[in-house]
């Protein structure tokens, strides 16, 4: 085939995609696409940039989306990918990416986005592969069981169905027992109240390494989602060796300090600050080193966790409490931005009813909804395999789908867009915005004036979180008051510094000046913009 | 003509040089190589190049002992130098269980990098003459970093600075949050190379000049009735750079290199000086990257200035119990006779014999790789009267009596833009923290043999007894004994805690092995079975001081050969007589 035909064979593969609803996730080269159609849409309006290749050699996208100098207005950055089974995070960073070029562009008028459509792409291929299962870890090889090899003892599909499920094999000595509302899943038997274990439970492989261990150390690196600095769980799987390990995170955190005028992060994770806000603990707030939100900003969560509970209903929300590690921890507690966390989607409850009892288990109430939903696949089937490990034993391959928790079916995916692409324009209406305001000139005789100004936040956010007020990486405000050569300055300051400002906060300030002509006003703080006032004395 | 004169005049220096460097015309000071190849003073400071000049010369003097990398790149460009040194001739360097030290992390405490160089040196020059030291050679190896900061070292010596700054490395930061960079260092208005202090003659100020040193000045009491010049202190030398009415209140940095490691690492709100995220600091990272590589490193130093202390962690009491009683155990013996070889010098723990630090360097070493680290600041004013320590005010006796007066710059009358007419002088940045010249090379040997000592103590493995015993249907049984003869274990505690090292393997070549055990009692034959691969034993670790006993169970073989392949004790092979 020569480069023409080949040309347009792309060229109708692309118009396929166009054409073609959607039916399931995008893979890398449909996220791609999907990301160059929305640069080039937005014109001088979205800018592409790749931070960096993975050591999968995947390039790590980010989308930079405003009206005028990004760092002109106060910025939201929206992370998707963020855990690599997690495949509607980047589906939603993506279409709130679109739809926020085309049918809200006025908001890039005062705000800049920085969308991360796919921070664990190594891991996100892994749905893509001939082989899938949920995997977190990148393409860094690394010693899960830290016994000095390497990827040694990975996963077998040994059913041949094209996913990675578990194994139950048949022995007197297992712990595990059938649940009786639904005997396809398995539980731990509690001796206590009288049950016995006939089953063990091991992900679906063999023990290539022979260590008495399954699958304990395969294909996959360093989690996304674990290698951040709060909390960070040391020596445990997908860690990596100390926080920051790994070349993408360590461009995305460059790149991050360097935005100032960056206000509030968006992560799309387990962690759930937004269907039930953050609780303040007075214990962990007063350490020094902080584990609780502090006071000021549980207040905040509350105000945004009310605005996405009117989006996004609350019921049978997962309780999503961070782990260690992860990216919506480093963005509060260590970056000290307004940081908001949620999975964007969960399955209802099956309620039940006369006919259908609701199952109380998680796992199987979770079938029952899925049966009702329609949801095909949900549970794959137990199937007896042959398996060398277990020679005189019954193993049978099956269990819940392994991404079907997780990410709802693709038809869902537009809907749910929707409802984040509206509560993050709320955020952003609610964002910091400094002005000032009730400019009073006075004349106090021999050529002085009292200049006076209220200087106003007038977003409902404050230009600090009270965790950002403490850290250096988000600037003060600065004040200004530029003389020119045939004025003097009497009393008041030409530069001074104010820590915050809370939503629709205000501080009056005047100063004293001697001469005529002009000055003028300037408050800046890149994280709520910048105002200006010229003064004719 | 005259190119014919400057060539004598070479020919005559070089000879006359030569002559009074001739062999029959020194006689050997005990302890210190004599005639050594290569010439350095060390009562004398060096610049990152005069350092890396000094590695480079080791270097080519000694090719078979010395192999010389640049770990990475430095903020502003340039090579972090490192030698790595052994006895290049017997094993593989990297296998050998490895000892890393460094200096120079805070800009201003320069001392390690004389520290090292003279390690790097001494060891070269005394192979093959001084049997510790050759002995040392055959089974260690040494990675030595005279400076991890090069840029900011030299920041500290060529610029205008006080003794103690800059302790940061030279990127840019914006301390006074104004959006600007560095804009208001400080600036050396008298020109002597230093910033000192300025003051100004004041009917209200709180100080006055001391009536018997006028290099003094004396706080005045409520209760005080002075009849003399009272004065005000304005702080370091210096101007408002950037007119915003403060004086040299965004200084190159700030941020602290020690503050940037990947163990228990917090932010600037908890522990300030921390940058970004742990080895966001390129020089910081080329250290960690380096050490990662190199899981052969089993004891480390890292040298700082002053007050005459040997700290080991942890740096915060948050962090209590990554340090256990075994190695603490370790730590002490080693700290302990340190105390000893470094007069002046104690023994302390970080967190609270010092202050809090999070992320710093002896913390990650430990924590995060399981190395026994210690950090030792150089310097104590001990050592001006070799007598206790009497205080701040000692330095102006030492000044007068032993430095002569080169430490101080005294105050003269400088025109200042913002506060008129001022006085300018005080200690020079030479003075107070970074040793004297003349008792350099002293201060230099006693903490190299300290690291000599901790070195000497990292995990040393031999094969002991090995017997054979036939056992019926033409079966053998191989017991052997693994020796450990120095302090330190394969893996310390906090190691074995997390695994963060592969186990020590001992295998058996030469015959079929059918099975393969330790032995946890050979009296009373307790063993406990390695069921898979039973020809490579995994043990977990080979303590210090003591010794691992393994078994195996083969069939034929005449050539049998034990190997004992340890991470950080290294590889010993013997074939079984």
């Amino acid at each position: 085939m020569n480069y023409k035909s080949l040309f347009s064979l792309l060229v109708v593969c692309a118009m396929c995609f166009t054409t073609l609803a959607q039916t399931d996730y995008r893979n890398e080269q449909q996220v791609n696409a999907a990301l160059n159609s929305i640069a080039s849409k937005g014109g001088a309006k979205a800018t592409l940039t790749s931070l960096t290749k993975t050591n999968g050699g995947k390039d790590i996208w980010m989308l930079t989306l405003s009206d005028g100098s990004p760092e002109s207005h106060p910025g939201i950055a929206i992370m998707g990918g963020v855990q690599g089974d997690h495949l509607l995070g980047t589906e939603l960073a993506l279409n709130m990416a679109e739809s926020i070029v085309t049918n809200h562009p006025e908001v890039l008028k005062k705000t800049t986005f920085y969308i991360f459509p796919n921070l664990s792409p190594d891991a996100t291929a892994q749905y893509f592969a001939t082989t899938k299962f949920a995997r977190q870890g990148n393409a860094t090889q690394t010693d899960d069981d830290r016994d000095g090899k390497l990827d040694e003892d990975a996963f077998e599909d040994l059913n041949r169905d094209g996913l990675i499920t578990m194994m139950r094999v048949e022995d007197p000595t297992g712990d595990y027992r059938l649940l009786e509302e639904d005997n396809r899943i398995l539980v731990k038997a509690d001796p206590n109240k009288g049950e016995r274990g006939t089953y063990k439970i091991y992900t679906e492989g063999l023990d290539n390494d022979k260590d008495g261990v399954f699958n304990e150390d395969g294909l996959g690196g360093v989690y996304f989602n674990k290698n951040f600095t709060f909390n960070f769980p040391y020596f445990t799987k997908g860690s990596g060796e100390h926080p920051i390990s790994q070349v993408e995170h360590r461009a995305l955190l460059d790149f991050l300090y360097t935005q100032w005028n960056l206000y509030a992060i968006l992560t799309f994770s387990d962690a759930n600050n937004l269907s039930t806000p953050l609780k303040y603990n007075k214990g962990g707030a007063s350490k020094r080193v902080v584990t609780s939100i502090l006071k000021n900003d549980e207040a905040i969560n509350k105000m945004l966790s009310e605005a996405y509970n009117k989006l996004v209903p609350k019921e049978n929300a997962p309780n999503g409490a961070a782990q260690g590690g992860s990216a919506f921890e480093w963005s509060y507690f260590h970056f000290g931005r307004l940081a908001m966390s949620t999975p964007g989607w969960w399955p209802k409850k099956f309620e039940g009813d006369s006919v259908n009892k609701a199952p109380k288990n998680e796992k199987a109430n979770f079938l029952a909804y899925a049966e009702a939903e329609g949801i095909q696949n949900a549970f794959i089937p137990w199937q007896e395999v042959q398996h060398p490990d277990f020679p005189n034993h019954k193993v049978e391959v099956g269990g819940m789908h392994p991404f079907v928790m997780k990410n709802p079916p693709y038809a869902m995916v537009d809907s749910i867009s929707k409802k984040h692409t509206d509560f993050i324009l709320k955020v952003a209406e609610m964002q910091p915005e400094l002005q000032l305001v009730n400019l009073q000139q006075e004349s106090v005789g021999n050529n002085l004036t009292r200049i006076t100004v209220d200087l106003h936040n007038n977003g409902l956010l404050p230009t600090h979180t009270e965790m950002g007020d403490k850290s250096r990486w988000l600037r003060k405000i600065n004040v200004y008051l530029k003389t020119s050569g045939k004025q003097q300055l009497i009393s008041g300051k030409s530069r001074q510094v104010i820590e915050k400002l809370d939503g629709d906060g205000t501080l009056t300030m005047s100063w004293l000046i001697q001469g005529s002509g002009s000055v003028t006003l300037e408050a800046t703080v890149p994280q709520a913009g910048t105002a200006t006032k010229t003064i004719n004395l | 003509m005259k190119k014919y004169i400057l060539t004598i005049a070479c020919v005559l220096m070089v000879s006359a040089f030569a002559k009074a460097q001739s062999a029959q015309d020194i006689f050997q000071a005990v302890g210190t190589p004599s005639n050594p190849k290569v010439k350095i003073s060390f009562n004398q400071y060096y610049t990152s190049e005069g350092l890396a000049a000094l590695g480079k010369k080791i270097t080519d003097a000694h090719p078979n002992l010395v192999k010389r990398m640049s770990i990475g790149k430095s903020t502003q460009g340039r090579d972090i130098w490192m030698l790595a040194i052994t006895d290049y001739s017997t094993g593989d360097a990297d296998r050998k269980p490895g000892f890393y030290l460094d200096g120079n992390i805070h800009s201003n405490e320069i001392q390690g990098g004389e520290i090292s160089t003279y390690t790097a040196w001494y060891l070269t020059e005394s192979f093959g003459k001084v049997p510790y030291i050759t002995e040392m050679l055959k089974d260690r190896v040494f990675y030595i970093v005279a400076t991890i900061n090069p840029d900011a070292r030299n920041n500290y010596m060529k610029e205008a600075n006080t003794r103690n700054t800059p302790r940061a490395g030279m990127i840019p930061l914006d301390d006074d949050s104004d959006g600007l960079f560095d804009e208001d260092g400080f600036d050396d208005l008298d020109g002597d190379g230093s910033i000192t202090q300025m003051r100004r003659k004041s009917t209200t100020g709180d100080f006055i000049l001391d009536p018997r040193d006028p290099r003094k000045m004396i706080r005045i009491s409520p209760d005080d009735v002075v009849t003399g010049q009272r004065y005000e202190m304005l702080g370091g030398e210096g101007i408002d750079n950037d007119n915003d009415g403060r004086i040299n209140e965004d200084i190159p940095g700030y941020y602290d290199p020690n503050r940037d490691w990947g163990w228990k690492w917090q932010p600037d709100y908890v522990q300030r000086g921390a940058y970004k995220y742990p080895f966001s600091a390129p020089e910081t990272r080329a250290v960690a990257d380096f050490v990662k590589k190199h899981p052969n490193i089993a004891g480390a130093q890292s040298f700082h200035n002053s007050g005459g202390m040997i700290l080991r962690g942890p740096g915060a009491e948050e962090d209590l119990a990554t340090y256990n009683r075994a190695d603490i155990a370790i730590y002490d013996a080693i700290g302990k006779k340190g105390e000893e070889l470094l007069p002046g010098y104690n023994y302390l723990t970080v967190y609270k014999d010092l202050y809090s630090v999070f992320g710093g360097e002896l913390d990650w070493f430990y924590g995060g790789r399981g190395i026994y680290t210690f950090t030792n600041e150089i310097f104590t004013g001990f050592a001006y009267y070799k007598n206790k320590d009497g205080g701040f005010d000692q330095i102006y006796a030492a000044d007068k009596d032993l430095l002569l007066g080169d430490g101080f710059t005294p105050y003269k009358e400088y025109n200042h833009p913002t506060y008129g007419l001022v006085e300018i002088g005080g200690f020079k940045k030479n003075t107070g923290r970074a040793t004297p010249g003349f008792m350099l090379e002293e201060e230099a040997h006693r903490n190299m043999v300290f690291v000599f000592y901790h070195a000497f103590h990292m995990p040393h493995l031999s094969i002991g007894d090995v017997s054979v015993k036939s056992l019926p249907n033409g079966l053998k049984e191989v017991t052997a004994t693994i020796v450990n003869d120095r302090l330190m274990p394969t893996h310390a505690s906090q190691d074995l805690k997390y695994n963060i090292e592969r186990p020590d393997y001992i295998s058996l070549s030469g015959a079929k092995v059918l099975a393969g055990m330790i032995v946890q009692d050979a009296d009373f034959n307790v063993t406990t079975e390695q069921k898979n691969t039973p020809e490579t034993i995994r043990v977990a670790n080979i303590p210090g001081n003591s010794t691992v006993m393994v078994r195996w169970i083969v069939k034929g073989g005449n050539n049998l050969t034990i190997k004992v392949d340890s991470a950080k004790g290294g590889v010993v092979e013997q074939r079984v007589k």
